[in-house]
């Protein structure tokens, strides 16, 4: 468990100015289900999983997710930008539990 | 009645003890939902409920258009292990600040808590494009549903075989 909140960014090997780039990420996450008890009731304590991403680039959101306990474990999400300028691009999780998690690459031309 | 018993130890209520008394509504307030996402949000997402009701309760009956055409919902047909999932959507639209779209959904009908996500983009994005792994509870509907800025719905609904289920609880 101690890679929870680890993050991987994918990008295509190259990228030029104005392109359209479609990026993958994932982070290392339990996403923990619901839990029953053996009659089936709901088990209620605060479970741990992440409620939102959040994609900056150039310190701009270019797109946020809120998600359920209903997406997998360790999960991948992807989206595109538009690659205007080089710069930051950051990847903020953020989990019930209050953990915040943070993956950033540098988009660079080639 | 904590924030009385608080205020009676100093004549005017403090931070202190306004902090404790927000701290005590919070703890009512979450003992409330279960599944509700513990962060404020305006429209809670994962509630356990019935596809239906989470189209009812998103969507408030408002009319979907078929977006056949526009959508390109990836998902396989059939989903060896439905604790992982592949899925991506692909909207063809222009994204513009005048046209884009907007919010991007999955709703899985027969999850316990149906609402997979609901994507937020905005024109920066240059496609109307997100993908996520999800999971699936049992064979039934998924659908990808897209908010245009405009407020135009467009829907498409795949149904995807479970041969493992995902969802445990």
């Amino acid at each position: 468990m101690g890679d929870v909140g680890k993050i991987r960014i994918r990008l295509p090997s190259s990228i030029k100015a104005g392109d359209i780039v479609q990026a993958r990420t994932l982070v290392i996450h339990p996403m923990e289900r619901v839990e029953r008890d053996a009659q089936g009731k709901l088990i209620q304590r605060n479970y741990s999983y992440i409620h939102t991403v959040i994609v900056t680039y150039l310190g701009k959101t270019i797109v946020t997710f809120e998600t359920t306990q209903a997406v997998s474990e360790n999960p991948f999400f992807s989206f595109s930008f538009r690659a205007t300028d080089p710069g930051q691009l950051k990847i903020q999780f953020l989990d019930t539990t209050g953990g915040k998690y943070e993956g950033v690459v540098d988009i660079k031309f080639s | 009645m904590y924030s009385e018993a608080a205020m009676q130890d100093s004549s005017e209520p403090t931070r202190r003890t306004m902090l404790g008394a927000l701290g005590v509504l919070g703890v009512a307030a979450m003992g409330g939902g279960l599944a509700a996402p513990r962060h404020a949000a305006a429209q809670p997402l994962g509630l356990q409920e019935t596809g239906e009701e989470a189209l009812r309760r998103v969507f408030g009956g408002r009319p979907m258009r078929d977006g056949a055409g526009a959508i390109k919902f990836e998902i396989p047909a059939i989903a060896e292990n439905g604790a992982l999932v592949q899925t991506s959507v692909t909207v063809e639209s222009p994204m513009t600040p005048a046209t884009y779209v907007k919010h991007v959904w999955i709703v899985a009908d027969k999850n316990r808590i149906p609402v997979v996500f609901r994507a937020t983009l905005t024109p920066e994005a240059g496609r109307a494009f997100v993908g996520a792994t999800i999971r699936l509870g049992e064979t039934g509907d998924v659908r990808a549903i897209a908010e245009q800025s405009d407020g135009t719905l467009l829907a498409v609904t795949r149904e995807v075989k479970v041969t493992v289920g995902g969802c445990g609880g």
